[in-house]
Formats: C-alpha cells, structure tokens, sequence
C-alpha cells in the first residue's frame, strides 16, 4: 500500500518538476513538436471534413464541422433540453467547483497527516490507497442508494474521485519539505504546530496545486457520470439526452466544450501556481 | 584545564584584567555538552563518543577535525535537534532535551524559507511569539543594517546571492536573541573572497552580542581567525583529541587588521600545529 502511495507521489513530483525546473528543451525540439502537432490537428480537421463532405459517413454518426459550429451557436442562444449551452456549463462547474471545496477540505488535512504522523499514514493510507483505483460509475450506485438522487449526490461522487490526488500530491509534498528549514524553525522556537502551519504547508503548496491541477481533470472526467442520473441541467447530461435523440452534433458539440473547458482551467490553475508559488524552481 | 594559548601578545594576568571590565552585567549563560555520547540507530559505530565541551556568553568554540569526526552531530546535539544516548546537555544547569530560541542555528545550506519575504524571513522567530507586523518590520530593518544587508526587506529569497542569503540566515537567528549561536559551517558554500568578508562579519556580530558561538567548520585558517577555543575532533568513533584556546579573533576586535594577523608568525605557527592535531593519527 505505501509502495503505491510512493509511487503515485513519485509521479506528482515528476509533474511539479517539469513545469519550471527541467532544463527547458532546445528550440529547435520544441519547434519539431509544434510542427508535428499542427500538421496532426490540421490532417484530422482536414479528414472530418472531407468525410462529411462526401458522406463517407452518415451525417446521422459524423456530422459535418460547419454543422457542429451551427450547434454551438443555436445551443448557446436557444437552447437544447430546456438550457442554454451557458446554462449547462454554469450547472457543470458549479458541480465540479463544489466538490473541489469537499475534496480539498478533506484531503488536504488527510495529505498532511498521512505525511506528517505514522498514525495519520496508518489511518488515511489504506483508505486513500482503496478508493483511488476504483472507478466512478462504479461507486455511483452505491452514493445514490445512501444519499439519493439529489444535488448532493452528483457533488459527492465528483468529490470523491478527486480526493486521492490531493491528498497523495498533499503527503508527497509533506515528505519532500526540507529537514534543515524545519530544523531552522525548530531552533526558532517554533511549535510543532506551528511548524506545520509555517514551513510544511508552504513548502507543500507546488504540490498541493499539482494535486488540483489533477483532481481537477479528473472531476472534470466524472462529470458525466455524476450528471448520469435525475440531472435537469449539466453538459455531461445534454451529451447524454443528445445521444438518446441521436442528435450526434450536440453530443460532439458538448465534448469539444468540455475539452475547452478543461483547457481554460489547465491554464488558470498554471497562471494559479505562478502567482502562489513563484519560488517553485527557483531556490 | 589549561590549554596553549594562540596570538595572545599580553600577559594572561593583564588580560583577564580586561575581559571583567569588558564582561556584561546579567549572569552568564553556560551551555554545556557533558560526556556526550550519540549513537544513531542502526550504525555500528557510534557517532561521537564522550564529548565535552563548554561554551559560554562570549566565547567563540569552534570545532574542526576530518569528515565523520561528528562535528555536525555534536552540533545538533547542542541545539537539541539530536538526542544523545549518553551523557547531557545543559544551559544554565538546565537539562536540553529539544531546540530552543535560546539557541539559534544558522545552517550552512541557508534553510531560508522561499514563500517569505527577506523581511519576513528575518522576523520569522517573532512571529512565533506573536509580535505584531509592525514590530517585527523594525527589528527586520535593523537587524539587516547589522548584516550590512540595508535596504533589501522586500525582496525575494531567490534573488539573492550566497552570501546575501547567509547573512540573512544569520540576521533571522540574531532576531530570536539567542544566548548561543550554533552555526553549521556558515561559510561553507561560499566563494573565497565573500567568505573573508563575512569571517569579520561573523567576528564584529559576535563582539557586539554577547552571544556564544559553536561553530562547525572545515577552513583551518577560518578557525584560528575566528575562535577563543578550538576543539579539534577525530573520526572512527568521533571523539575529541584536543582543545585549545586562541586570541587572532580578539586582536581583530581589539583593532588590528586581519592582514596583519594572518602576517604574525604566531598565526602561522598556530597554523601547523593545528593542522598536525587534526592529521595525527591518520594512514595515508
């Protein structure tokens, strides 16, 4: 189990690490991959709209871009199942947000104790270690058996799957604080909590908001699931309306708004760590 | 105990004299680390055995010997950072079992903290206690013109050089206004030029605090500079082999140039059979 946990954490310092303070690759590398991606992106775009074009596919499974494009417009001054596209994506985030506030609140304190205590590791460990590899869809029956189908439910179960990124970031973080500057508190006349609170926690935020960054994605990922049952508004539950209707250029219009969606938070949450930890990398 | 006594030109009567005039009026404060053993779990030789060593207000001890002589570990003994398996430490009689802000220490990787100010930084061990913001900005701002660091409070950490980063460490220890200073080879990283600036630095805080000051470090030229004793130590198990008293540091705070000092015959003097203490012994 702690092997696991190690593990996991190993990969969270990898993605701390390789924002600021790997040795950025050469230009000319990085203009390779550009390249390669452009001509990738382009090559697909091409493909859908040839395909379309010439109906090498039923419109009913691809329709054409132009035709998604449309969507997006009618569905955001329209509507599609009795919400607007803003509409939706406004019962979408507030679902995620909230969760995120659960997750947090839970799983940080858990991360610390986990990385601080034995006897937090010894408690929180195995929990974390039972959830983490367990999918949403299949836990979402059970949270709905004990806590219905409401509001509280969809929250519950997009919560539930960030929790074990966060608190594993959160310990790995713990772990990783520096001996000596502990130390240097602890020679200041710091208490141990105060030594939590003013050198571990700090030291621990890179770590907590890749933690996010992940949990995040992977709220976002279970939003679907989340909005399977009695949802009145969601994007996750206008996918899937659409797709009972066979309206398939919503559906394809909703999943180009999640991948947006998630785009924009993967870049806030970046802006987010450079304005909260601008010495990450740095010392 | 009587140990030789380096660079002292005056007679040791004429110099007593002086050192009660010059002596503060409070009681002294005495930390003692009294046949100090430590033996960390799972080694099979013991870190440091039987170590004693005393270190009063205004002394400068300064402990040198080869790599594993457990200078570190008598040092984190000292701060209470290490719990010895044999015999005590005690200030003032009173028996250390954990760091105090009685004793700061100043480490030779900076240990700054990153997500403060340098300001904050300096004022970390105030905040500890509670003192309000305003306050603590004062002491930051004139604790940082003693380091010869004016003016920078509001910068960041990493803005720093080396040397500016470890003055401010010392800055940070100063303000918790410890009765001891352990330093952890202060000097370590830094280049040769900033490390003779900040071995006077070092020498004029000490002579205007009355503070006594333990420090660990490799440079033996820097301990005959800096130290009122220097302990010399021995790996396999790491013990103590000699102590011995030395005046280079008083004459710089009496006056005379460093210049000069190094120039003395007695410095170098002082210099060989220091070196032979700490080489005695050794194969190859």
């Amino acid at each position: 189990m702690t092997l696991s946990i190690e593990a996991s954490g190993d990969i969270a310092d990898a993605a701390v690490g390789s924002v600021p303070t790997e040795p950025k690759a050469k230009p000319s590398a990085k203009r390779t991959a550009r390249i390669a991606s452009a001509v990738t992106v382009t090559g697909l775009l091409l493909l859908w709209i040839v395909s379309a074009h010439f109906k090498l596919v039923s419109p009913v499974f691809l329709p054409s871009p132009a035709a998604v494009l449309w969507k997006f417009y009618s569905v955001a001054t329209n509507g599609f199942v009795d919400a607007t596209l803003w509409q939706h994506l406004l019962a979408s985030l507030l679902r995620v947000f909230a969760a995120l506030l659960f997750a947090l609140l839970v799983a940080v304190p858990a991360g610390i104790a986990i990385g601080v205590s034995a006897v937090g590791r010894g408690i929180f460990d195995p929990i974390i270690e039972f959830i983490r590899p367990i999918p949403p869809l299949a836990y979402l029956p059970l949270v709905i058996i004990w806590f219905g189908i409401g509001e509280p439910s969809k929250i519950l179960v997009i919560a539930i799957a960030m929790l074990a990124p966060i608190a594993i970031s959160t310990a790995a973080g713990v772990k990783g604080a520096s001996l000596d500057r502990i130390n240097a508190a602890r020679a200041l006349g710091a208490t141990r909590l105060q030594v939590i609170r003013h050198v571990i926690l700090p030291s621990a935020l890179p770590n907590i908001l890749t933690g996010l960054r992940i949990a995040l994605g992977a709220g976002w990922s279970t939003l679907v699931a989340a909005e399977l049952v009695a949802a009145t508004r969601g994007l996750g539950f206008m996918i899937q309306s659409a797709a009972q209707f066979l309206v398939t250029d919503v559906v394809i219009m909703g999943i180009f708004v999640i991948a947006g969606v998630a785009f924009i938070l993967e870049i806030g949450i970046r802006r987010l760590e450079r304005l909260l930890v601008p010495w990450a990398g740095k010392e | 105990m009587s140990f030789p006594v380096f660079g002292v030109p005056t007679p040791p009567t004429a110099g007593k004299a002086t050192d009660a005039a010059v002596q503060p009026v409070d009681p002294m404060a005495h930390l003692v680390l009294d046949h100090v053993s430590v033996h960390y779990e799972g080694q099979t030789q013991p870190a440091v055995v039987q170590a004693s060593i005393s270190v009063k207000s205004g002394d400068f001890v300064v402990l040198v010997g080869r790599s594993g002589c457990g200078k570190t570990t008598l040092l984190n003994t000292a701060a209470g950072l290490v719990t010895p398996t044999g015999g005590a430490v005690t200030v003032d009689g009173r028996n250390i079992t954990s760091p105090g802000a009685d004793r700061a220490v100043v480490f030779q990787n900076d240990a700054l903290f990153p997500w403060l100010s340098v300001k904050d930084n300096v004022g970390f061990a105030l905040k500890l206690r509670g003192v309000p913001q305003q306050e603590r900005d004062a002491a930051a701002t004139r604790l940082l013109e003693r380091v010869k660091l004016d003016g920078i409070g509001g910068k960041a950490i990493w803005e720093l050089s080396g040397g500016m980063r470890q003055r401010v460490g010392l800055a940070r220890a100063l303000a918790a206004e410890p009765d001891f200073l352990l330093m952890d080879e202060p000097l370590g990283a830094l280049d040769a030029l900033t490390r003779e600036r900040m071995q006077t630095l070092l020498l004029d805080i000490w002579a205007a605090n009355s503070v006594g000051v333990l420090m660990v470090t490799h440079g033996i030229d820097e301990a005959l500079l800096l130290a009122t004793r220097i302990v010399v130590l021995a790996p396999g198990p790491g013990r103590i082999v000699r102590q011995m008293e030395a005046g280079f540091g008083r004459r710089y705070v009496g006056g005379e140039p460093v210049r000069s000092i190094k120039a003395d015959p007695a410095f170098n003097r002082a210099r060989a059979e220091l070196e032979d203490s700490i080489f005695e012994g050794e194969t190859a």
